[in-house]
């Protein structure tokens, strides 16, 4: 290069004066915008090159980025998952608590309406090992103020009795245990009968007569009878209904979820729970006013002295009989009151005896 | 006019170098410029003749050199450029940068002391200044200047014919061998 300008002398340097005084022109020539043309050939002349800069850095990082993003992607996939197993399991305990917090309202809320109850919350902390006994224990005991015999609800439906009590805990016998029974009757047509645990998911109502007309998907709900369960308490609907001998066989679908049971209520008292507020979860049907006598209706209503028998065969407790005060024979004694406030009004023992 | 231009060629190794006596060149530059910027305001007839552009064609023809001749041609441009108002700075530099460089390079290989070669060498130079002119001011300050005209042509051959009479007077300012 300075060999050719060395022997190119004069062409070189006419070459570099006359671009000089170009420059020099330049400088002083203004365009549109009083813009010198100067810069305006710098500009032009840089643009290109700044354009080509521009776009060689760009994809050439984007190349560099893309090869250090591949590289760090293994690391921060493995890292990511690692956070999403944590999160899943975040997500599950908070899943728990929103269920267990939902629960807890439920229960708060069976409180709030029923304030002139007196019960207790209580948790399910074991159930039993026995595969064919329908019994669990419960965190609520003797210093609990808890007793034999005390329901066991939830806002759902019933779910049993207590059976035996101890200093911090409670033996809870399912409604669908063997030795369970329940004094129960049809919320619409208020015929009384008996659920009997049968060690299956679904109990039956027992004491029915074939003729009576029982649907499926009918409410049924506590009677009282049993001097356990107060009056009105929803029991569940029935599943089927067929004719047997000598009474109807039903199988009923309980209220409660009994295989999956964690909080419970223990209700202290066996006093009748007023009707629930509307939208509220309690499940407790309300108790319509009592329909005018009429044969047909005596005749279903009636079998409130006749229960005893049943009764007295389900409990399996011969103190809890005596605690109780003759829960599991509640009958047997036409002035018994709990006997006389389960059935319809105007009706006595004497018109209901005939039906059975 | 063919004959009398081959009767100026001479082989390159013939053609003689000429010196001038010191300070004459500028001087001449000087006096050139001034005068052709005193003739100004007398009216148009004063820019029919550039004066500077007849002295950078003589000297560079005579010193024949074209690293000499660019340079004057370069000085005279923008020492002209500076002493007119409205002309940027290198409009007429470049155009007589070209035109001593051109000249300095012609000089170096034709014998240009007969009076009809330089008539004809300043005909040309004068059109070749006026292109160089106009492609300037067209591409640089767009400006519809003319590569040629009637009035150009008349103003060259006015220039061609004060340019023998001049260069003759310049050859004065020789050294003799």
């Amino acid at each position: 290069m300075i060999g050719a300008l060395s022997r190119h002398r004069p062409l070189a340097l006419l070459a570099g004066v006359v671009l000089a005084q170009v420059l020099l022109l330049a400088y002083q020539i203004r365009r549109a915008h009083d813009v010198r043309l100067i810069r305006y050939w710098s500009v032009e002349a840089s643009t290109p090159v700044a354009r080509g800069g521009t776009w060689l850095f760009s994809h050439l990082g984007g190349l560099w980025s893309g090869y250090i993003g591949l590289r760090n992607a293994r690391t921060e996939n493995e890292e990511l998952r690692a956070k999403v197993a944590q999160m899943e399991l975040r997500n599950r305990e908070l899943e728990t608590q929103a269920n267990e917090a939902h629960r807890l309202e439920l229960l708060l809320n069976f409180r709030q309406v029923h304030p002139e109850v007196q019960m207790l919350a209580a948790q399910v902390i074991e159930a039993s090992a026995d595969p064919a006994s329908e019994t669990l224990v419960i965190n609520r005991g003797e210093q609990d103020r808890v007793k034999r015999n005390m329901a066991v609800i939830t806002p759902d439906g019933i779910v049993g009795k207590v059976v035996e009590v101890f200093h911090s805990t409670s033996q809870v016998t399912l409604m669908t245990d063997k030795n369970m029974g329940v004094g129960a009757m049809f919320a619409d047509t208020r015929t009384h009968g008996v659920i009997k645990g049968t060690g299956d998911p679904q109990p039956v109502m027992d004491y029915v007569v074939n003729d009576e007309k029982v649907a499926v998907g009918e409410t049924i709900i506590t009677s009282g009878e049993d001097r356990i369960f107060p009056k009105g308490l929803l029991v569940g609907v029935v599943a089927s209904a067929k004719e047997g001998t000598p009474f109807e066989k039903i199988a009923v679908r309980p209220a409660a979820r009994l295989d999956r049971l964690e909080d419970v209520i223990v209700l202290l008292t066996q006093e009748e729970l007023a009707p629930g507020k509307p939208g509220t979860p309690f499940a407790v049907s309300p108790v319509p006013p009592s329909p005018p006598a009429e044969p047909s209706a005596q005749t279903k209503a009636a079998p409130a002295r006749s229960l005893s028998p049943a009764l007295a065969r389900t409990n399996p407790d011969p103190k809890a009989d005596s605690s109780a005060g003759s829960q599991a024979n509640p009958s047997g004694n036409a002035d018994n009151p709990a006997v006389v406030r389960a059935m319809p009004a105007g009706k006595t023992d004497q018109q209901s005896a005939p039906a059975r | 006019m063919a004959s009398m231009l081959n009767t100026g060629l001479q082989s390159e190794q013939n053609i003689e170098v000429h010196k001038f006596y010191g300070g004459s060149v500028v001087l001449v530059s000087f006096v050139a410029l001034i005068l052709q910027a005193f003739l100004h305001k007398y009216g148009r007839w004063a820019d029919v003749v550039d004066l500077p552009l007849l002295v950078v064609i003589y000297f560079g023809v005579s010193r024949r050199n074209p690293v000499t001749g660019l340079l004057l041609g370069a000085a005279i441009g923008i020492f002209q450029d500076g002493l007119s108002h409205d002309n940027p700075i290198g409009l007429y530099g470049i155009a007589k940068t070209l035109v001593g460089y051109v000249a300095s390079t012609i000089g170096a290989h034709l014998d240009t002391d007969h009076p009809v070669a330089r008539f004809v060498l300043t005909f040309l130079f004068f059109h070749f200044h006026q292109c160089v002119l106009a492609f300037t001011e067209r591409a640089l300050l767009n400006q519809p200047a003319p590569y040629f005209s009637l009035h150009l042509l008349l103003d060259s051959l006015i220039s061609a014919a004060v340019s023998v009479f001049l260069f003759a007077a310049l050859d004065r300012l020789r050294k003799s061998a």
